[in-house]
């Protein structure tokens, strides 16, 4: 399994590598090459041949990682360990590290990056969807002109995202998780580290007891990461309890109509919806209501996140 | 059409000339000479191809040749000691016959020697956690379990 | 040729090498990434090959058209089956009384699998080949494909093999005892059904092949991963022409095998002619998804089987209607391994009334063959009746095994089918493992467990596992073949040792095991043997490893080799010293005076004496220190154990995880305990595997939609369970030291083990577990059919 022949070009920064992207987007087929880890399988089975692959490796300004009161803001070059290794975000988001920790096996995350898991957009994958729990804001540029996308409308079928061909994500901005905000992040993969065949994230906060906002998402059950806005929205002003949870997960799992492979059926695919959605609201407001403290940093080998 | 690439494999410097599409486990076997690393999958999920890049663990076959330049590549035959002796992995997973056709094995070294530096003392859970991507079809694993967890009670074990 | 033990050279007079867990000598270069698989082979001008493959399940080929890719640059031929036809035979496979089934080096006129052979690229190196493959124009008419085994008799449209003229290419019937009269006579009739997925032995080293061809010598050496590197060689050469002291196969490391590197397979023929007319050495390694779609598929098969029983759950005969899926090609006999599953389906259980029917079907699928316990669906079908057995009686599972197990005193036992089991504790194997596990205890766990809406469920599984198959066996299961294995051991002038055998290894510690015996047969130290393995111009023709006979058969006759060579070298002693032969020892190297220890000679003195110095040797004593053995050993042995399996489903999702797993075997005298237990736990691998893992999946078109390690899910690190291992050891009588050899009674035993757990857990659901593996989507479908709610797929 050896990939077909391309050109490989290695820009030293951003702009180098727009406009060997804008001039090859034109008549080849061209590529980023970022950890490669989604890419590159796919290469060696040759279901994608780009004529043209741009390594964005040695671009400096890509691989920065900042986290402040607001915002976890990540090159797209950072990788996936570095940001899930980094106590500043498991502070300001431990959603984030949790999920992270769930992406296939350390050695890829040590080479698979945020922006290329944005990018390649596996209906699957857990970055994406963060990115839509979280509304996060995805910074793109291209030759000419850079532009923000939200989450929401970036991500658009199977594979697919808004990003032209001539564009490259160069930025992703999550929110930090307020102090009282409760979170919960559990997927069902066949064995640790595999595609999850379902994924769900939420995050709550309460007030007075009762709910004040909540938002609920899915990955695995669509062509693209699903935010279930109106199933939530039940649950504000309600009182948490497991009959909630439990009609919060029934109307999710008949809000849409899951894929349905191999892997899964519509309704394997319902089941896990309903009862990873009890799990991450029971998660979700556990932490809500006991907010812990600054988690420390996590490690290789750490803490094993328990499959349900 | 080859670039020139230049990078250090476990320890010394390395000049060669690659076609961009060469994966590094084939140059790494093929153009230098270090059939260690083993290729199993060629799709980054059997784990048999792991080295260190730059100190971090990574599937040899989900890397072009082209992505190590200015780089360091450690693979199986850089854990060699000064006197030939093996390391306090590769000797606990010969004390608790952590091996048996031996293929898998120097992809888990990679992998373990990873964990190790990054985490000393790993519980039997973290070790699974780790190695969960590395696929033995022979042993059961729960001999190699034994055998890193052994090590890890060394105190030679250092980055 | 008989099966005895050595008598006078007792074992109590030797330092005893066996029964040590000695650390493996292969663990040296292995660790240190110094092995040599056939991939690290290279050699000057060597080119690499790549296969073009069907991407349809069933197609007349109408036009090959390579022009395209012969002129990239690069590429040094491309050849198809035509071209294959011109220097190599076709293989055929026959069976008593059924159609001969040929099979060409390269199909020519259609293919019969989504992945079957179409051309050979040969190039300058595999990414140019691969370039060179896509390149390869090929136009199909389609043929129907034929996947359901169910269906083949009446598969006439288009048949696999043009010689038959449907796919149903074995339907025979053994009846045992009188079976009518047991089912006339009985309380009632139970019945059961099991299928078993199709599967793949997934080595993590998969296939390839580097040759060879000498023209001085005129000599073909082909390097490959081989299990039973002697009988491909002889085969090698009639398929190309040559004699067969013109062809060598050198099986260095090898990755793993499980059955897998048995056949000499087509790929390996036509590298080796393409070597030969091109006069290159050529190299091919198959990637990973031909290893997955195109090598060699096992385990597809079903048992429906119906038990005659009484009242109080003695059971009076059992009748079976067996069918196996063999794809598209015989690289076996098609009722080979089938019928190992009908001989041994009775298990350990006395049953002198038994029909069997075995059903063999061709379809549009890789072709099939033996992967470690190649009949492990026995196991689950044999425990799985028992229990409902005794669910449809009312009656104690574990009571209903306890009164038809065979215990130690019913044997030797001769089973319907005419084998013999003698020194099997499979009852009193039972007894230990319920010894060490409170059933009682955990059905009340389990009962609390219920109520907190936990699934926990108990499987018990009692194995029987055939080993060694002895040429006996094969005469009377296929008309024809040996079970004899060979050995050569020397000892050099210096007095070093070597010892040769005709098995080749793929992680079995046989450099070590070998050792071992020898050490211990002839009186010398492990380390001062060498074993030479792999290469059939140095080791003696001998069938190979297979059928866990590595023990009996390879292990075996060098301990016997050893033996021989051990008393002449006391008969030399003797001799020289002018003692009697009964008061000298000869052990750790040194012969020493059984009266009073005082050495007398080193290993090496005699050594040296008999090449060098031979008119010192005794009259009639021939010079050298060699011995040539060979072995035919019982036509079959067995081992049996025990496997308790603990398992949790969670109904939400079906996820099934093991919770406890426990093993009592008895494998008789172990060479090495710590590779027995390396054995068992892979073997518990496997079977974890079969139960909730693996399974390959066509689409109904034909195409094998599980072609990637994403799809075709092996056990990893996280799912196979921490096992406890006990051992009983009744040695066999008629072996050399009473081994029994073992390796795949633990794939039979936890493949029926987890199953069985998986059916308790969800038994008070009424559902029943017929099918692997028990994958999360299965077990939900078994669930939602009891749920009241309707699976919408």
């Amino acid at each position: 399994m050896k990939p077909a022949k391309f050109e490989y070009h290695v820009p030293s920064t951003l702009d180098q590598a727009l406009e060997v992207l804008g001039s090859l987007a034109e008549d080849g087929d061209a590529k980023i090459l970022a950890g490669g880890q989604s890419l590159i399988p796919l290469m060696n089975m040759r279901l994608s041949r780009p004529e043209h692959l741009i390594d964005l490796r040695n671009i400096l300004e890509l691989q920065r990682l900042s986290v402040d009161e607001t915002s976890v803001v990540a090159g797209s070059m950072v990788t996936q360990r570095e940001v899930e290794q980094s106590a500043a975000v498991a502070a300001g988001n431990p959603l984030l590290t949790s999920a992270i920790g769930n992406i296939a096996h350390f050695q890829i995350r040590e080479r698979g990056t945020i922006g290329g898991s944005i990018a390649h957009a596996d209906p699957s994958a857990e970055l994406p969807l963060l990115a839509v729990l979280l509304d996060a804001t995805i910074d793109i540029r291209g030759r000419v002109q850079g532009r923000t996308v939200q989450a929401g409308d970036f991500f658009v079928s199977f594979l697919t995202t808004l990003l032209e061909e001539d564009e490259v994500v160069t930025q992703v901005r999550f929110s930090t998780l307020a102090p009282d905000e409760g979170w919960g992040f559990r997927e069902f993969a066949r064995r640790r580290g595999d595609f999850a065949l379902v994924a769900a994230a939420a995050t709550v906060r309460l007030a007075s007891g009762n709910y004040e906002s909540a938002r609920l998402a899915f990955s695995g059950v669509a062509d693209v990461p699903t935010l279930l806005h109106e199933v939530s929205q039940l649950m504000v002003g309600e009182q948490p309890s497991r009959a909630l949870w439990g009609e919060v997960g029934r109307r999710a799992a008949l809000a849409i109509e899951p894929t349905s492979d191999a892997h899964a059926s519509t309704e394997d695919r319902r089941d896990l919806m309903r009862y990873l959605t009890l799990q991450v609201l029971e998660d979700s407001t556990a932490r809500a209501l006991h907010p812990a403290p600054l988690s420390g940093r996590s490690r290789v080998g750490s803490d094993p996140l328990q499959l349900p | 059409m080859t670039m020139e690439i230049s990078f250090t494999l476990n320890g010394e410097t390395m000049t060669r000339r690659v076609e961009p599409r060469r994966l590094l486990s084939d140059f790494l076997r093929e153009d230098c000479g270090h059939t260690g690393t083993h290729v199993g999958c060629e799709h980054g999920v059997c784990g048999a191809c792991t080295v260190l890049i730059d100190g971090k663990a990574a599937r040899s076959c989900l890397c072009f040749a082209v992505q190590v330049d200015n780089r360091s590549v450690t693979t199986v035959e850089g854990l060699r000691t000064e006197d030939d002796t093996l390391d306090p992995l590769q000797t606990e997973m010969h004390r608790h016959h952590a091996l048996q056709c031996g293929f898998c094995t120097p992809g888990f070294l990679m992998s373990a020697h990873a964990l190790l530096a990054e985490n000393p003392c790993p519980t039997r859970a973290q070790i699974v956690e780790a190695l969960a991507g590395n696929l033995c079809r022979c042993t059961g694993y729960t001999s190699i379990v034994d055998a890193v967890e052994a090590a890890s009670k060394r105190s030679e074990v250092a980055q | 040729m008989t099966s005895a033990t050595p008598q006078s050279v007792a074992a109590a007079a030797f330092d005893d090498a066996i029964g040590t867990s000695t650390p493996r000598k292969e663990d040296a270069r292995l660790l240190r990434g110094q092995g040599c698989f056939v991939d690290d082979i290279e050699f000057r001008g060597m080119l690499h090959a790549a296969f073009v493959r069907s991407p349809v399940a069933h197609a007349r080929i109408s036009a090959i058209e390579t022009a395209e890719a012969e002129a990239l640059p690069g590429v040094v031929a491309v050849v198809t089956g035509e071209d294959l036809a011109r220097l190599t035979t076709p293989g055929t496979i026959t069976q008593e009384n059924a159609t001969s089934l040929r099979m060409e080096t390269i199909p020519v006129a259609k293919v019969r699998f989504a992945g079957d052979l179409v051309a050979c690229v040969i190039a300058t190196d595999r990414y140019i080949a691969e370039d060179a493959a896509e390149l390869v124009d090929v136009e199909f008419e389609p043929l129907t494909p034929h996947l359901d085994m169910f269906s083949a008799q009446a598969a006439t449209e288009d048949p696999v093999d043009p010689d038959l003229p449907h796919n149903l290419h074995t339907h025979e019937t053994k009846v045992y005892g009188d079976v009518a009269g047991a089912f006339a006579q009985a309380d009632r009739v139970v019945e059961a059904q099991f299928r078993s997925p199709r599967l793949t032995h997934v080595p993590i080293e998969p296939r390839g092949v580097v040759a060879h061809w000498d023209e001085g010598r005129r000599a073909l050496t082909l390097y490959a991963g081989q299990q039973t590197a002697h009988v491909a060689r002889t085969r090698l050469a009639a398929r190309l022409g040559l004699r067969e002291n013109q062809v060598r196969i050198v099986s260095p490391d090898v990755g793993g095998a499980f059955g897998q590197k048995i056949p000499l397979y087509r790929e390996d023929i036509t590298i080796a002619a393409m070597a030969m007319h091109l006069r290159r050495p050529i190299k091919w390694i198959e990637d990973r998804m031909e290893n997955l779609t195109a090598s060699n598929h096992a385990r597809d098969d079903a048992v429906y089987i119906q038990a005659a029983v009484r009242a109080d759950g003695i059971i009076l005969g059992i009748k079976a209607a067996l069918w196996a899926d063999f794809g598209a090609y015989a690289y076996f006999p098609p009722s080979y391994i089938i019928d190992v599953v009908g001989w041994l389906l009775p298990g350990g259980y006395r049953v002198a009334n038994y029909e069997y029917t075995i059903n063999v079907a061709l379809t549009n699928k890789c072709p099939a063959g033996t992967m470690r316990a190649p009949m492990a669906i026995v196991t689950w079908a044999t425990e799985g009746l028992v229990e409902k057995i005794a669910a449809e009686l009312g009656l104690d599972p574990v009571e209903v095994r306890r009164s038809n197990l065979i215990g130690l005193e019913d044997q030797p036992y001769v089973s319907a089918p005419g084998y013999t089991y003698e020194a099997l504790t499979l009852r009193e194997g039972l007894e230990e493992a319920l010894s060490r596990f409170d059933v009682k205890a955990f059905r009340e766990t389990q009962a609390q467990a219920r109520q907190d809406g936990r699934l926990l469920g108990l499987g018990i599984a009692t194995v029987l596992e055939p080993t060694t198959y002895g040429s006996e066996w094969y005469k009377k299961a296929l008309g024809v073949g040996s079970g004899h294995e060979a050995a050569r051991v020397r000892i050099d002038p210096s007095g070093s040792v070597s010892v040769s055998v005709g098995i080749n290894p793929s992680g079995q510690g046989y450099e070590t095991t070998l050792s071992q015996v020898v050490a211990a047969g002839l009186g010398t130290d492990i380390e001062n043997v060498a074993v030479l393995l792999g290469d059939t111009d140095v080791a003696p023709y001998g069938m190979g490893s297979r059928g866990s006979r590595g023990a009996v058969a390879g292990n075996g006759v060098a301990y016997l080799a050893a033996v021989d060579l051990h008393d002449k070298v006391l008969r030399i002693a003797a001799h020289l010293s002018g003692e009697p032969l009964s008061a000298l020892r000869l052990a750790g190297g040194q012969v020493t005076s059984a009266v009073d220890g005082d050495p007398l000679f080193s290993l090496a003195e005699i050594a040296w004496i008999a090449h060098m110095d031979p008119s010192r040797l005794p009259a009639g004593e021939p010079p050298g220190l060699e011995v040539h053995k060979t072995y035919d050993p019982p036509p079959m042995t067995f081992s049996n154990g025990t496997h308790i399996c603990v398992v949790e489903v969670v109904p939400q999702t079906g996820r099934t995880t093991i919770a406890q797993y426990m093993v009592v075997e008895d494998a008789g005298t172990l060479i090495n305990p710590m590779i027995v237990d390396g054995q068992i736990r892979g073997g518990i691998a496997m079977g974890v595997g079969h139960a909730l893992f693996e399974e390959v999946l066509y689409d109904e078109d034909g195409n094998n939609i599980t072609a990637t390690f994403m799809d075709y899910l092996i056990p990893t690190m996280d799912v196979v369970p921490d096992a406890e291992i006990h051992h009983l050891h009744t040695p066999n009588p008629h072996t050399p030291r009473g081994m029994k050899g073992m390796s795949e009674g633990p794939v039979q035993g936890s493949v029926a083990a987890i199953a069985l757990a998986v059916q308790d857990a969800i038994r008070h659901t009424g559902a029943e577990v017929n099918e692997l593996p028990l994958s999360p989507r299965r077990v939900r479908h078994l669930l939602r059919s009891t749920e009241g709610q309707n699976d919408a797929d």
